[in-house]
C-alpha cells in the first residue's frame, strides 16, 4: 500500500495542485495558438469517414486556395462525432464549424444563425427547401444551414418481383398493397422474405410511420400519455407486429440493408443511404413512395445533415463565409453523388426531378413538410427514445412479442 | 562512486528527494491522467453538469436519485454482477487450462502458445465484430456448427436469455494475458519437485493438485482482482455488440455510466454512478484481500517458518 509521510505529503499535494492548475490553463490557450502568417485557421468537425471524406478535403483544399485569409483544417471525428463533440464542447473547445444534426441538444453550444442569413438577402435562404428549415432549428432559431437530407423510401427488389409474378409498386400505394405483395414474394423454401423492417427501429425514424396514420409520440405539450398510446398509434405497432406473426416480414438488426444486398429480402424502407451499397452489391432494384395508410398519407421524417458554427468561436466571420461555401451551389453539385442538394437552383439544374431514383426523396421531401419530429418537441428526447426502443423491441423481438397496447399504455407512464 | 555518496549524505534535503526524483516520470503521469480526472470526476458528481451549458451544484442529489429514482441503476447493476459470477470462474477456469497445456512438452507447443494469445492482442472492437458474425442467429458459424451436430442453436444475441451468456463466451475469448501469467509462473515451479514427486508415484492430476496449485495461489490471486475487476468495468463487448440489448438484457453498468455521459449528457450524474461503482470494486477487491489469508500459499513465508510435522516424509 501507498504510504506518504511530512515532506512527500506536501510534495504530493503540490504536485496535485499544480498539475490540476496546468490542465486548468491548459484548457483556455489552445484556442489561440493555431493561427498562423495572418491565415484565420479555423477548425471543421465531420463525421464522415471514406470516400466521403477525401471528397470533403477535395472541396476544403479549394477554399484554401482561394481564400487568402482563412485556413481550414478538417477534422474527422467518424463514428465517435457525438461523444468527441460532446467531449469538446464539455471542455469549451468544440471546433469552429461542424456538422450537425441533433440541434435539440446541441443547442446552447450553437450560434443561431438569423441574423447571418438575413444579411444574405431573401433569396438566398428561399434557395433551400422549406421542410428543412425545420431541422435545422431549435427554439424557433436556425442552428444550421443545410447541407444534404434524405427521406425515406421502400426499395424493392425488381427480380423478386418478376420472378414471382407481383407487379412493382406504384406511388400512392397502401400498406394493404404492400402487405399483399409481401406475401406473394415470400417464399419459404427459398429463404426469401417479403418485407423486413428493423427489429429495433430508431424511434426518431419510427414515427413517420405514427404521422402517416394520423398519430404521434406526443402532442405539442410534450405528453406521451394519450398521444404514443393511443389507438392510431397502436394499431400502426400492430400492423406491424402482424406482418411478422403472419410470416411474410421478417426484423432484422440493422435497417434491412444487408438482407436486401444478399437477394433474399423483397422489399424494405430507409433512407438514400442505400442507393450506391445496393447497385455495388448488383441488385436489380427501384425506388417507390412510402405506403399510405387508409385514411392516412405518405409522410417520411427527413434525416438532415447540417453545418452549424460553435457560440464559442472566435471567428464567427471566417466561419460564416466557410459555412457559404459548403452550402453553395458548387459545393452541392461537388456531393451529388454522396448527398442530395438541398438547392432549389441545384435540383433544376441537375435535373433531378426527372432521375428515377431521386425523383421519389424530393417528392417525399414535399409531402412531409408540416411534421415536427418528437425530438424536436422535448428536451430529454434521448431518454425518451431508450425507452420507446425499449418498447418496440418488446413489440418485436421474437423471443417476445409482447402486446402493443400494453407495452405502449406502460411506455407513456 | 563514495565521494559522490559522501555529497548525497551532506546535503540530505537532495537526497531525500533522489527517490521521487526517480520515479517523478510515473507520479507526474498518475496525477495527470489519473488521479486529476479521478478528483474532477468527484467534484462534478455533485452537479448537475450538462455538457452544453452551465453546471450547478446540486449536493448530493445525484446519488439520492440513483439510489430511489432510477429503476435502471439496479437492473444494470445486477445484470453486471451476474456476468462477473459468470466470467470470473470461467474466465479463471479456461486460461488455467490453457496455460497448463502449453507448458508441455510437445511438438509445435510455440504455436499453440502464440495461437491461444493472438486474442489478446487483437482489439476489441475487432473482437466484436468476429463475435457478431459468429453469433448471428440465421448465417453464424456457431449455430451452422451446432446445426451439423442435430442442434438447433439458440438466437444468441436476438434472445434476451442467451445474449448475456454470448457476451461471457465473447469475453472468455481473450484470457490469453491470464494465461500468460499463469504461463511463467508454473514455468518457475522447480523441476525437481515434480521429479520427485513422479519418484513417488503421483500421477499427473495428483501433481497438479499439491504441487502446481497451491504454487501458483499467488498468480490465481492476482488473476481474480484483475478479472473481477475488468468484468465489472465491461464496456467495449457490450456497447459494440449488443449494445444493450435485446430488450436491455446486457445493458451493463459501464453501458449505463457511458450512455447517462455522452448520450444524456448527464455528466454529473454519471460520475455519481462511477464513484459508486469504484466503491464497490474497492470493498470486492478488499474482501478478496481479506480471504488471500485462507487459501493464498506464499513459498518463503513456510521457508522461513520451522516445519510443521515431519518434513523427511
Amino acid at each position: 500500500m501507498l504510504r506518504v509521510k511530512g515532506t512527500g505529503k506536501s510534495l504530493l499535494i503540490t504536485m496535485l495542485l499544480v498539475c490540476l492548475t496546468l490542465t486548468a490553463c491548459g484548457g483556455g490557450s489552445g484556442g489561440k495558438a493555431a493561427d498562423q502568417g495572418g491565415k484565420q485557421t479555423i477548425r471543421f468537425a465531420t463525421w464522415d469517414s471514406e470516400d466521403n471524406l477525401t471528397l470533403q478535403q477535395e472541396l476544403i483544399d479549394q477554399f484554401n486556395e482561394t481564400h487568402t485569409d482563412i485556413q481550414v483544417s478538417l477534422e474527422a471525428y467518424g463514428s465517435d462525432y457525438d461523444t468527441k463533440i460532446t467531449a469538446g464542447m464539455g471542455a469549451k473547445d468544440a471546433p469552429d464549424v461542424m456538422y450537425m444534426w441533433n440541434y435539440p441538444t446541441y443547442k446552447d453550444a450553437l450560434e443561431p444563425l438569423d441574423s447571418y442569413i438575413e444579411q444574405e438577402g431573401g433569396s438566398f435562404k428561399d434557395n433551400f427547401y422549406e421542410t428543412l428549415w425545420n431541422y435545422n432549428s431549435a427554439d424557433g432559431q436556425i442552428l444550421g444551414l443545410p447541407v444534404g437530407y434524405t427521406t425515406h423510401v421502400v426499395y424493392y427488389n425488381k427480380d423478386l418481383f418478376d420472378a414471382a409474378g407481383v407487379p412493382y409498386p406504384q406511388d400512392g400505394w397502401t400498406w394493404a398493397d404492400l402487405q399483399e405483395a409481401a406475401k406473394k414474394l415470400s417464399d419459404k423454401a427459398e429463404n426469401i422474405s417479403g418485407f423486413a423492417f428493423s427489429g429495433k427501429p430508431d424511434p426518431y425514424d419510427f414515427e413517420m410511420f405514427l404521422w402517416g396514420n394520423g398519430a404521434s409520440y406526443i402532442d405539442d405539450q410534450g405528453n406521451l400519455e394519450g398521444n404514443l398510446n393511443s389507438p392510431k398509434s397502436i394499431e400502426v405497432l400492430t400492423m406491424f407486429q402482424n406482418m411478422l406473426k403472419e410470416g411474410y416480414a421478417i426484423t432484422t438488426e440493422g435497417s434491412g440493408a444487408t438482407e436486401m444486398k444478399s437477394g433474399k429480402v423483397a422489399m424494405f424502407t430507409n433512407g438514400a443511404w442505400s442507393i450506391a451499397s445496393l447497385r455495388e452489391a448488383g441488385i436489380n432494384f427501384g425506388v417507390v413512395e412510402l405506403p399510405k395508410f387508409k385514411d392516412g398519407s405518405a409522410v417520411s421524417v427527413v434525416s438532415s445533415s447540417g453545418i452549424s458554427m460553435s457560440k464559442e468561436s472566435s471567428k464567427k466571420d471566417a466561419a460564416w463565409e466557410f459555412i457559404k461555401f459548403w452550402t453553395s451551389e458548387e459545393a452541392n453539385k461537388a456531393r451529388i453523388d454522396y448527398e442530395l442538394p438541398v438547392l432549389k437552383t441545384v435540383v433544376e439544374s441537375e435535373q433531378l426531378q426527372n432521375d428515377d431514383m431521386k425523383r421519389v426523396f424530393y417528392h417525399m421531401l414535399e409531402m412531409s413538410e408540416k411534421y415536427t419530429p418528437a425530438s424536436f418537441k422535448v428536451d430529454n428526447w434521448s431518454e425518451i427514445s431508450e425507452n420507446l426502443q425499449l418498447a418496440f423491441e418488446q413489440i418485436f423481438n421474437p423471443s417476445t412479442l409482447m402486446d402493443p397496447k400494453t407495452v405502449l399504455d406502460d411506455a407513456a407512464q | 562512486m563514495e565521494q559522490a555518496a559522501k555529497r548525497f549524505k551532506r546535503s540530505r534535503r537532495l537526497g531525500k528527494w533522489t527517490p521521487y526524483l526517480f520515479i517523478s516520470p510515473w507520479i507526474v503521469g498518475i496525477l495527470l491522467f489519473t488521479v486529476g480526472p479521478l478528483i474532477f470526476s468527484l467534484i462534478m458528481s455533485f452537479f448537475n453538469w450538462p455538457v452544453t451549458s452551465k453546471p450547478k451544484f446540486i449536493g448530493l442529489d445525484n446519488y439520492s436519485k440513483m439510489f430511489t429514482d432510477d429503476p435502471q441503476f439496479y437492473k444494470s447493476l445486477w445484470i453486471t454482477l451476474k456476468f462477473a459470477v459468470f466470467y470470473v470462474p470461467l474466465s479463471l477456469g479456461i486460461s488455467l487450462i490453457l496455460a497448463l497445456l502449453i507448458t508441455q512438452h510437445v511438438k509445435g507447443v510455440k504455436i499453440f502458445r502464440t495461437i491461444f494469445y493472438l486474442p489478446a492482442v487483437v482489439s476489441g472492437v475487432a473482437v466484436s465484430i468476429i463475435w457478431g458474425w459468429i453469433f448471428n442467429t440465421k448465417y453464424g458459424i456457431l449455430n451452422y456448427a451446432l446445426s451439423l451436430l442435430g442442434i438447433e442453436g439458440p438466437k444468441w444475441l436476438v434472445d434476451p436469455n442467451s445474449a448475456i451468456i454470448s457476451i461471457v463466451i465473447a469475453s472468455a475469448w481473450g484470457v490469453g494475458t491470464m494465461m500468460l501469467i499463469f504461463y511463467t509462473n508454473i514455468k518457475g515451479i522447480s523441476p525437481d519437485l515434480y521429479e520427485s514427486a513422479a519418484i513417488d508415484g503421483a500421477g499427473p492430476f495428483r501433481q497438479f493438485r499439491s504441487i502446481t496449485l497451491p504454487l501458483i495461489t499467488p498468480t490465481l490471486f492476482f488473476n481474480l482482482i484483475t478479472s473481477t475487476i475488468s468484468a465489472l468495468q465491461q464496456l467495449t463487448l457490450v456497447l459494440l455488440l449488443t449494445n444493450g440489448g435485446p430488450l436491455k438484457s446486457t445493458y451493463f453498468y459501464g453501458l449505463f455510466v457511458y450512455n447517462n455521459a455522452f448520450k444524456h449528457h448527464k455528466l454529473g450524474y454519471a460520475s455519481a454512478n462511477a464513484w459508486f461503482m469504484f466503491i464497490i470494486i474497492l470493498l470486492l477487491t478488499a474482501l478478496i484481500f481479506r480471504s488471500s489469508s485462507v487459501w493464498v500459499f506464499y513459498e518463503n513465508e513456510v521457508k522461513n517458518k520451522p516445519a510443521r510435522g515431519g518434513k523427511g516424509k
